[in-house]
C-alpha cells in the first residue's frame, strides 16, 4: 500500500487542478476548498511517507524504445526527496490556507487555485523524478504554472510583463539544461540518475566534457534559482499575489535549482572546474543581491533580493561540494522566508495594498501577531543564535572557512549586510510613528492568515537545532569544528543590526542614497539595452526582407480586385518575382558550389 | 516480369478507391443541389474506405522494380496522409469559396493520391510523378479562392517556383540516372557504393534534393510559403503544411538514406565531408535561423505559421542529417506530430477568419472570451510548436535532438543541435505573443471590427454558429487532444514508426 503513497502525493494536486478546471470554475468557494483539501491531503501523505521505511514506488514504463531510449515513470524515494516533499507540501499547505484569506475577494479565485494546484503537482514531480526527462518536464511545468501565477493579475501590464520575463529568462537557463541532458544521455545512454551515477567513471575520464555538461546542467539551476546573471526575473515576479511570492519565489520553486544540483551531486562534484564556477556564481549572487536589498523601498522587493542572496548561499554550498549544507540552508530558509513573505502579505493587505515601507511605520502595536512572527523570521534570517538560520548559515560559512578564504570573507560580509537591511526593514515598518493614514488605521489580519504565520514561526525557530534537524536530513559534518566562525558570524550580525538601528531609528525618509544600488546595478537597463540592440538589428534585417521581397507583392495584392490583372502582370515585371527567382537560383548555385568545391 | 493487371489493381486498391472517390465527388458536385454537404460526405467516406483498404493489403510487396512498394512504412504513412486529408476535408467546409466545392474536393483527393504514390514508391520516376501530381493539384487549390487576389497571387508564385524546382529535380534525377543507369533506389545505392563522389554526381544529388527542399519549405527555397500560407484558402494551406510535408519528408528520407545512402558525407563540425548530409545540414541551419528571425516580425497568424514552418522544416531535417534508423524515425515522428498540430492550428484560423473576416493578430484578440474552446486548443497547438512539455512537440524535439546528438563521433552535430535549441528558444517568444493576444488583449469593439471588414471587401462576417461549425470545433478539439496524447504517450506512435522502418 505504501508504495502507492508517492503516486497519491503527486496526483492529488493534479486531480484538484483538473476538477477545478472542468467543473468548478464558476464557484470560487468550491474551487478554493478543493485545492486546500488536496494540499492538506498531500501533506498528510508526505508525512506518512516520511515516517514509513518505504523506499520503493511502483515504477511504470513511459517510453520504451530500447536500446535507443528508455524513460521510466519512476520515483526516487530517499531521505533527500522525503524531506523535500515535506517542505514543499507542508509550506504549500499552509500557503493554501493563507490564500483563502488573501484571495478572498479576488475575481479570478478559481483560476488562482487551479494554478496553485498545478504548481504543487509539478513541484512534487520535480522532487520525485528519478530521471532527467521526467524532471525536465516537471521543470517546465513549474515554469508554466509560475507564469500563470505571476501573471494572475494579467490586466496589470507590469504583472503580464513580469510573467513573460520570468518565463523567458527561465527558458534561457533551460536551453543550457537541455543540451546538458542530451550530452549526458549521449555519453551514458541513459537518463536515469542511478544508472548515470554508475557510469560516472567513464565520463570522468573526459574532464573537459564533464565540465561542460555539468555547467550546462547548472545553467538550468541558475535560471530557476535566479542566480547571477539570470537573476533579473525574481524581483519582478513580486508582481504576483503575495502568497505566490512566499510559495514559489521563496520556499519551493527557486529552491528547485538547488535541489536538482544536490540530486545530481554525483555529476557536479566530479568536476572541480565546474564547482569553481558554481561557487563563485553563488558568492557573487549572495553579495550583489544583499547590496541591492539595502536600498530598496518596496517591502516585497527587499525580501525578493534577500531570497536571491540566500539562494546564493545555497549555491555557494553546492559549489563547496557539500550538498548537505545546501539542503540544510534550503530547509531552514523555506520556513523563515515563507514566514517573512506571509507576514509582509498580511501587512500589505491590511494597509490596502501598500508596499512602500516608507508609507508604513509604527505597525508593531497594531499588527501584534504579525509583528512577533515577523520578528522571529527576521532573527532566523539574519542568523541570530539560536534561531534556525544561524545554524544553517554557520554550516556554510564554516565550510567556506576551511576551503577558501575569499569566499568566507564575502560570505561574512553578506551576513553583515543581511542583518543591516533586515533591521532597516523592521525598524522602518514596525517602529517609530505611523507615516500615513493607511498605517494609522492598520488592523490585525484575519485568523486564516495569522494561524499559518504562527505555525511557520515554530519551525523558523526550531528547525536549526541539530536534534530537530537530524530527524529530517543529514547534517554536514565539520571535520574540524572551528569555534571562530560562529563568533565572527555573530559579530557581523550584531554590527549589522547596530548600524541599522543607528541609521534608521525615527527616520522619515531614506538617509542614504546610493543610485547604483537603488537601480540594482543597472542590470535591467543593461539587458533592455542589449535586447534593444539585438532586436533592433533583427528588426532591421527582417524589415529588409519584408521590403525587398515580401511586402511588395502582398500589399499591392491587397488593394482591390480591380487591380487584379494589373498586379498579376506587374509581378512579372517588378522586382518581386525576379528577386525570388534570383534567390532561388543563388541558393542552388551556392549549394552545388558548397558540395563540390569545398 | 509477369504483368498481372488484376494483381496491380489489388495492390493499388487504396489509390484506386481515392481516384474513384475523386470522380464521384466531381459528379456529385455537378449534379446535386445540396452539393457541399453531399460532396464532403462522399469524400470522407471514400477516404475512410481507402484507409480501411490499406489495412487489407499484404504486408510486403514490390511491383515493377519498386514503382509500387507495399511495406509497413508505406502503409503507415498512407494511413497518416489519408487521415490528414480527412481532417482537411472537414475543415474545407468552413471555407466560403465553396461555390465549386465538388471540384475543390476532387483536387484535394487527387493531391492525396499523389501523396500516396510518393510514400509508396521506391523508384525515381514514380516519385517524380507523385511530386508533380501533388504539386499540380496543390497549385490549383492555392489559387482556388477566386474572390481574393492574394489567392491568385499565391497560386501563381507557388506554381512558378514549384515548376522551377521540379525542373531542377528532374535534371538532377537524369544526372543520377546517367551515372547509375537505373532509377530504383536500392539499385542506385549499389552503384554508388563502388563510385567516388564525382562533381557530376554531386550536382545531380544536390539538384534532386532541391525539389524536396522546395516542398518542405526549407530556406532558401521557402519564398513561396508565406504567400501560399497566407493567401490560399485556409484548408489548402493546411494541406500544404501537413499532408504534402509529411509525404515529402518520407520520400526525402527514403531517397537520401536508401538511394544516396553511400554518398552521405559528413556534417560534423570541422570535419565536413562532401555528400548530402552537409547539404541538408546547411539547409537546416539556414531554415532555423531565417524562419525564426523573420517570424518574430510578423503580425499575421498565417504568415507567422509560414515562417515558423520554415524553422520546423529545419528542425525536422536534423533527423535525416543524423541518419540511421534512429534519425529517420525521429524525423518521421516529428513531421507527423507537426502536421497534426498545424491542421489543428489552421482549423482555429479558419473558424476565427469566418467569424471576424481576417487572420491578423487583431482578429484573435480576446478569443478567450469569445470561445474558450478554440482559445484553449490554440494554446495547446502553439505551446506544442514551441516545444513545451508535456505536449507532443516537446517529445518530438527531444527525440530529434538527441538522435542528432548521438549521431557521428565526438558529438559532431552539437553545433546544429545548439542552433536548433536556440531557435526554439526564440520561437517561444512569438508563440507567446499569439497567446498573449488571445488571452489578454481586450476584444475589438464592434465598430473596429466593422472597420476591419471594410479593409477586406467581399468577406462577409459569418455568424458565430452556423451549420458545420460544430463538426469543425470537434475536429479541432480532437486534434488538440491528439497533440496532448502523443506528448504523454509518444510511444504509441513512435514504436509503430520504428517497427515500420526496415
Amino acid at each position: 500500500m505504501s508504495s502507492a503513497l508517492p503516486w497519491s502525493i503527486l496526483l492529488l494536486p493534479l486531480a484538484s487542478a483538473v476538477v477545478i478546471l472542468l467543473f468548478t470554475l464558476r464557484s470560487g468557494r468550491v474551487s478554493s476548498f478543493t485545492s486546500v483539501l488536496a494540499a492538506l491531503a498531500a501533506f498528510l501523505c508526505s508525512w506518512a511517507l516520511f515516517t514509513s521505511e518505504n523506499t520503493r514506488a511502483i515504477e511504470l514504463t513511459w517510453i520504451d524504445l530500447r536500446p535507443l531510449l528508455y524513460v521510466p515513470l519512476g520515483f526516487v524515494i530517499d531521505g533527500l526527496s522525503k524531506t523535500m516533499l515535506l517542505v514543499v507540501t507542508g509550506v504549500g499547505a499552509l500557503i493554501h490556507v493563507y490564500s483563502l484569506g488573501y484571495m478572498r475577494n479576488d475575481a479570478g479565485k478559481s483560476r488562482y487555485f487551479a494554478s496553485l494546484s498545478l504548481f504543487m503537482f509539478s513541484m512534487v514531480g520535480i522532487v520525485l523524478s528519478n530521471n532527467f526527462v521526467m524532471m525536465f518536464i516537471f521543470w517546465e511545468l513549474v515554469g508554466v504554472s509560475s507564469y500563470l501565477l505571476i501573471g494572475h493579475w494579467f490586466e496589470r501590464d507590469a504583472a503580464a510583463e513580469a510573467a513573460k520575463k520570468a518565463f523567458l529568462t527561465n527558458r534561457i537557463g533551460d536551453f543550457g539544461f537541455m543540451i546538458g541532458i542530451l550530452m549526458i544521455w549521449s555519453a551514458t545512454g541513459s537518463v536515469v540518475f542511478r544508472e548515470i551515477a554508475m557510469q560516472m567513471p567513464q565520463i570522468i575520464a573526459h574532464p573537459g566534457f564533464l565540465t561542460i555538461a555539468a555547467l550546462l546542467v547548472f545553467c538550468g539551476a541558475a535560471g530557476k534559482s535566479a542566480q547571477f546573471p539570470l537573476h533579473v526575473w525574481l524581483p519582478d515576479a513580486m508582481e504576483g499575489p503575495t502568497p505566490i511570492s512566499a510559495l514559489i519565489h521563496a520556499a519551493t520553486m527557486v529552491a528547485a535549482g538547488v535541489y536538482m544540483l544536490v540530486r545530481v551531486g554525483f555529476l557536479v562534484q566530479s568536476s572541480p572546474a565546474a564547482l569553481g564556477v558554481i561557487v563563485w556564481i553563488g558568492t557573487i549572487t549572495a553579495v550583489m543581491a544583499a547590496l541591492i536589498a539595502t536600498q530598496q523601498s518596496d517591502i516585497k522587493r527587499i525580501l525578493a533580493y534577500s531570497t536571491l542572496s540566500q539562494l546564493g548561499y545555497m549555491v555557494m554550498a553546492v559549489g563547496l561540494a557539500s550538498g548537505e549544507a545546501a539542503m540544510f540552508h534550503l530547509f531552514t530558509h523555506a520556513f523563515f522566508k515563507a514566514l517573512l513573505f506571509l507576514g509582509a502579505g498580511a501587512i500589505i493587505i491590511m494597509l490596502h495594498h501598500e508596499q512602500n515601507i516608507w508609507n508604513m511605520g509604527g505597525l508593531a502595536g497594531k499588527l501584534r501577531v504579525t509583528f512577533l512572527t515577523f520578528l522571529v523570521g527576521t532573527l532566523a534570517l539574519i542568523g541570530c543564535p539560536p534561531f534556525s538560520g544561524f545554524w544553517s548559515k554557520d554550516a556554510i560559512l564554516a565550510l567556506a572557512y576551511t576551503r577558501s578564504m575569499p569566499i568566507f570573507v564575502l560570505g561574512l560580509f553578506t551576513a553583515f549586510l543581511t542583518a543591516f537591511y533586515m533591521t532597516r526593514l523592521l525598524v522602518v515598518v514596525f517602529l517609530g510613528k505611523p507615516r500615513t493614514d493607511a498605517a494609522r488605521s492598520g488592523r490585525e489580519a484575519p485568523i486564516v492568515m495569522t494561524v499559518p504565520l504562527l505555525l511557520l514561526a515554530i519551525p523558523a525557530f526550531l528547525a536549526g537545532f541539530s536534534f530537530v534537524a537530524t530527524r529530517f536530513l543529514p547534517l554536514p559534518q565539520e571535520k574540524e569544528a572551528v569555534a571562530l566562525v560562529p563568533v565572527l558570524a555573530t559579530l557581523a550580525m550584531i554590527a549589522g543590526v547596530t548600524l541599522g538601528v543607528v541609521l534608521y531609528r525615527n527616520r522619515e525618509r531614506e538617509p542614504l542614497n546610493i543610485a547604483l544600488l537603488r537601480k540594482r546595478f543597472f542590470f535591467d537597463e543593461f539587458y533592455t539595452w542589449l535586447i534593444g540592440v539585438t532586436q533592433g538589428t533583427l528588426a532591421r534585417l527582417s524589415d529588409f526582407f519584408d521590403h525587398w521581397i515580401i511586402d511588395a507583392g502582398a500589399v499591392r495584392g491587397l488593394s482591390s480586385a480591380t487591380w487584379g490583372i494589373g498586379a498579376l502582370l506587374r509581378l512579372f515585371q517588378v522586382g518581386n518575382l525576379q528577386a525570388y527567382s534570383f534567390l532561388f537560383g543563388l541558393g542552388i548555385v551556392g549549394l552545388i558550389y558548397f558540395t563540390i568545391f569545398r | 516480369m509477369d504483368m498481372n493487371y488484376l494483381e496491380l489493381l489489388k495492390l493499388a486498391s487504396p489509390e484506386a478507391i481515392v481516384v474513384a472517390t475523386a470522380l464521384a465527388v466531381l459528379a456529385v458536385g455537378l449534379t446535386s443541389k445540396n452539393a457541399p454537404v453531399l460532396c464532403s460526405t462522399v469524400g470522407v467516406l471514400g477516404l475512410i474506405l481507402a484507409a480501411a483498404e490499406v489495412f487489407m493489403l499484404p504486408f510486403n510487396a514490390t511491383l515493377f522494380h519498386g514503382m509500387l512498394v507495399i511495406s509497413p512504412l508505406a502503409s503507415l504513412f498512407k494511413v497518416i496522409c489519408l487521415t490528414l486529408a480527412f481532417f482537411t476535408v472537414i475543415l474545407a467546409r468552413s471555407d466560403r469559396s465553396s461555390r465549386h466545392h465538388g471540384e475543390y474536393l476532387a483536387l484535394l483527393l487527387l493531391a492525396t493520391i499523389g501523396l500516396m504514390l510518393l510514400v509508396g514508391s521506391e523508384e525515381l520516376l514514380m516519385i517524380f510523378i507523385g511530386l508533380e501530381l501533388t504539386g499540380l493539384a496543390l497549385y490549383v487549390m492555392t489559387a482556388f479562392d477566386k474572390t481574393d487576389i492574394r489567392s491568385a497571387e499565391a497560386g501563381l508564385k507557388y506554381f512558378l517556383f514549384g515548376s522551377t524546382a521540379s525542373a531542377f529535380t528532374l535534371f538532377g534525377l537524369s544526372l543520377v540516372y546517367g551515372m547509375c543507369a537505373t532509377t530504383g533506389l536500392a539499385a542506385i545505392a549499389q552503384k554508388l557504393v563502388a563510385q567516388p563522389l564525382s562533381p557530376l554526381l554531386a550536382a545531380g544529388i544536390v539538384m534532386t534534393l532541391i525539389g524536396f527542399a522546395f516542398k518542405i519549405a526549407a530556406a532558401p527555397f521557402h519564398l513561396w510559403a508565406p504567400d501560399a500560407y497566407q493567401g490560399a484558402p485556409v484548408s489548402s494551406a493546411a494541406f500544404i503544411a501537413s499532408g504534402s510535408k509529411v509525404a515529402s519528408f518520407v520520400v526525402l528520407g527514403k531517397i537520401v538514406l536508401v538511394g544516396f545512402g553511400p554518398a552521405h558525407g559528413s556534417a560534423a563540425w570541422h570535419a565536413m565531408v562532401a555528400g548530402w548530409m552537409p547539404v541538408l545540414a546547411v539547409l537546416a541551419a539556414l531554415s532555423i535561423v531565417l524562419g525564426n528571425l523573420v517570424a518574430l516580425a510578423q503580425s499575421n497568424v498565417r504568415r507567422l505559421l509560414a515562417y515558423s514552418a520554415v524553422a520546423h522544416a529545419g528542425y525536422t531535417l536534423l533527423g535525416l542529417v543524423a541518419g540511421g534508423r534512429e534519425g529517420f524515425s525521429a524525423t518521421l515522428f516529428y513531421t507527423t506530430v507537426y502536421a497534426f498540430t498545424l491542421v489543428g492550428a489552421f482549423g482555429v484560423v479558419a473558424l476565427v477568419r469566418r467569424e471576424t473576416g481576417g487572420d491578423d493578430f487583431v482578429n484573435f484578440s480576446a478569443l478567450w472570451s469569445r470561445s474558450p474552446l478554440l482559445a484553449g486548443c490554440m494554446a495547446i497547438f502553439m505551446l506544442s510548436l514551441a516545444g513545451l512539455p508535456p505536449l507532443a512537440g516537446f517529445f518530438g524535439k527531444f527525440y530529434l535532438f538527441s538522435a542528432a546528438m548521438r549521431a557521428g563521433e565526438n558529438h559532431g552535430l552539437l553545433w546544429l543541435v545548439a542552433l536548433a535549441l536556440f531557435g526554439s528558444l526564440i520561437s517561444l517568444y512569438y508563440y507567446l505573443i499569439i497567446l498573449k493576444v488571445i488571452f489578454s488583449e481586450p476584444a475589438l469593439s464592434e465598430v473596429e471590427r466593422g472597420h476591419q471588414n471594410l479593409e477586406h471587401p467581399g468577406q462577409p462576417r459569418g455568424r458565430l454558429r452556423e451549420g458545420g461549425d460544430f463538426l469543425q470545433r470537434t475536429t479541432v478539439a480532437v486534434l488538440a487532444i491528439a497533440v496532448l496524447f502523443f506528448g504523454i504517450l509518444p510511444g504509441a506512435l513512435l514504436a509503430r514508426i520504428i517497427a515500420a522502418l526496415p
